[in-house]
This record gives structure tokens, C-alpha cells and sequence, in this order.
């Protein structure tokens, strides 16, 4: 089942490759749900360099309403828990 | 109404007048549906096909978590389960992606065409093989392509299967898809899609923008895709 429509969020990308503006959001239900589809997003990312042998934890999401206000921003090193030791 | 059909099953072999008029006759209901209808749910009881006269369908599972696969896009023309005929349950729902007109042919109508048309019947029987082959692709895709390579996967069969009825205008076609729902043909987030977007975009391959995809470079983006049409069986071969 999907959630009834409540707010649009976009969720635009810095990282390695640029900026990538989001044309279009997506409808959720609020900045929380915004934040979980950032992290989902982010790992997606991240996993597809991972495949490829390097990766680049120096981007963000910028999380922003129709009106263009930034929200809130996720760095990429929030979206994953690194072990190196141990 | 079935012109796009017709063309689709034209493109494979001929379609005789008697074959063409008991098309016409099988269909019971044309129906409008607005855009992100479930027109068929998994596991109910089935007693008609959907033929797909204009828009966008698709064929999905959900997972419990939310997540969602499509597993096929429906192009007009396209019936959508032609193979309920047979299993009179789907274990996988149909929706419409944008607004649709579907045709409802009752699967009495199809028993009365495999008993009285055999070469239509055996038509039909390649158009569902032609679905199991575009499942092993996208098995393909999503098995083992990366994120750029599905998309321009996709982007190449989408354009080949449009022109085959008829729906692209040279280079570029129309394609009024979510981010969202592309992600879920391709199984990535809409997040990885715009970034795979951006990259296609930035190496001058294809352009998806407003509902529509603009190719710059066929071979280009075919190479990057690995895209061998062989999977779609568009040349003529009689049954």
C-alpha cells in the first residue's frame, strides 16, 4: 500500500560527479520519510561504487520543498556505518 | 481501436480480414482509466484479458517492506495478460502508469479463437513468448547491468517496441514515467536514477525530460546497454 500524497520533496545530489538537480520529487508523507528516501538513495549509490572499487563519501542530499528551501542536508557519511577495525 | 495491435501482430506475420474481424468481435468493453489504476490484483480470479489501446501499463510485484518491481512496461497495442488466459490467476498485479484505454476481451472470446482461428491462436501464442523474452532481458538487467546500462536498456527497448506501433517520432518518443516508477523497472532508488540520468545525459547518449526520451546517439547508447534486439523478434517469420 502507498501512503496518501502529503508534501513533495525533492532531493537533489552533490557529490564527485556534480550536482544533480531532482526535476521532479517525490510525494511523502514528511521531512522524515524524506530523510529515509535520501539515506535509501544514497546506499543505492554507494553500493553501485562499492562494485566498482572505490568510494566517494564526500557528497550530500540537499533536501528541498517546492519553494526551493533547503530543508535539511544529508551528508553521504551519514547514510552508511563504516568498519575498518575490529 | 486495434489498429496498433494489428500492427504489432503485423509486424511478425500476416494477419488475414476473418482473423482481423474476430479481434474486432472479441472485444467486450473499452474502457478509459485514469493513470495509477491497479486494473488487475494477484491471485483473484480471472475471466477476461487486457489489451492495451493507448497509455502506459505496467506488471508489478510489492514486497512488504514497500518496496516495488515492475516487471514489464505495456505498450499500446500490447495485450497485458493474454496469459490469464491460461492461468485465470496472476501471481503479479496491472496498473496503469498514465491515463489508458484498454480493451476487455473475455477469455470465452479467446477459447472461441484458439477453436476457430489456429494460425491467430498460434500469433498469440508468440506474443507471449515474446513477454517471457523480455523478462529474461530485464532478468539480465537487473541481475547483472550496472545502473547506466539498465537504463539505456531500457531506453533502446522502449524506442524499438513505440516503433513498431507506430509512437516515436524519429529519435525520441514519449515516455511519461516517474523517476520513481523507472526506478522501479530498473530496480534502483529514484535518487541513483537521477544520477544515472545526469550521467547519460552528460555523455551525449539520451536526453529524459518531461515524459520524454530524445536519443542522441542510438549506437552510442546501444553499445553502453549491450542492447542486441534479437530479444524482441521484430522480422517477419510466418507461423
Amino acid at each position: 500500500m502507498r501512503l496518501a500524497p502529503m508534501a513533495r520533496y525533492y532531493l537533489h545530489i552533490r557529490n564527485g560527479g556534480g550536482y544533480s538537480e531532482d526535476p521532479e520529487g517525490q510525494d511523502l508523507p514528511d521531512l522524515g520519510a524524506a530523510r529515509s528516501a535520501a539515506i535509501d538513495g544514497v546506499r543505492s549509490l554507494l553500493s553501485e561504487e562499492a562494485r566498482q572499487g572505490q568510494l566517494d563519501l564526500s557528497g550530500s542530499i540537499e533536501i528541498a520543498d517546492g519553494d526551493g528551501n533547503i530543508l535539511l542536508v544529508l551528508p553521504f557519511s551519514e547514510a552508511v556505518e563504516l568498519r575498518q577495525h575490529g | 481501436m486495434i489498429e496498433r495491435h494489428l500492427l504489432k501482430l503485423r509486424a511478425r506475420d500476416t494477419v488475414s480480414p476473418e482473423e482481423e474481424q474476430a479481434i474486432r468481435d472479441s472485444i467486450a468493453e473499452v474502457r478509459d482509466l485514469p493513470a495509477d489504476t491497479v486494473i488487475v490484483h494477484a491471485g483473484r480470479l480471472l475471466s477476461f484479458s487486457v489489451l492495451l489501446l493507448e497509455g502506459l501499463l505496467c506488471r508489478y510485484k510489492d514486497l512488504s517492506d514497500g518496496q516495488r518491481q515492475i516487471t514489464e512496461l505495456h505498450v499500446p497495442g500490447d495485450f497485458a495478460d493474454l496469459h490469464s488466459f491460461t492461468l485465470k490467476r496472476l501471481d503479479h498485479n496491472i496498473m496503469t502508469i498514465t491515463p489508458c484505454r484498454v480493451a476487455i476481451v473475455p477469455h470465452e472470446k479467446l477459447e472461441d479463437i484458439t477453436e476457430r482461428f489456429p494460425h491467430l491462436t498460434r500469433l498469440y501464442w508468440f506474443t507471449t513468448n515474446m513477454d517471457a523474452a523480455i523478462h529474461r532481458e530485464w532478468e539480465v538487467s537487473l541481475g547483472r547491468r550496472t545502473a547506466v546500462s539498465r537504463i539505456a536498456a531500457l531506453f533502446c527497448e522502449m524506442k524499438l517496441r513505440l516503433e513498431v506501433v507506430g509512437l516515436t517520432e524519429g529519435p525520441s518518443y514519449e515516455f511519461d514515467i516517474t523517476q520513481t516508477d523507472l526506478a522501479e523497472c530498473v530496480g534502483l532508488t529514484p535518487i541513483h536514477v537521477n544520477r544515472t540520468l545526469k550521467e547519460l545525459r552528460e555523455r551525449r547518449l539520451v536526453q529524459f525530460r518531461s515524459g520524454r526520451v530524445t536519443i542522441n546517439d542510438w549506437d552510442g547508447l546501444a553499445t553502453v546497454a549491450e542492447f542486441d534486439p534479437a530479444y524482441l523478434y521484430l522480422g517477419k517469420l510466418p507461423l
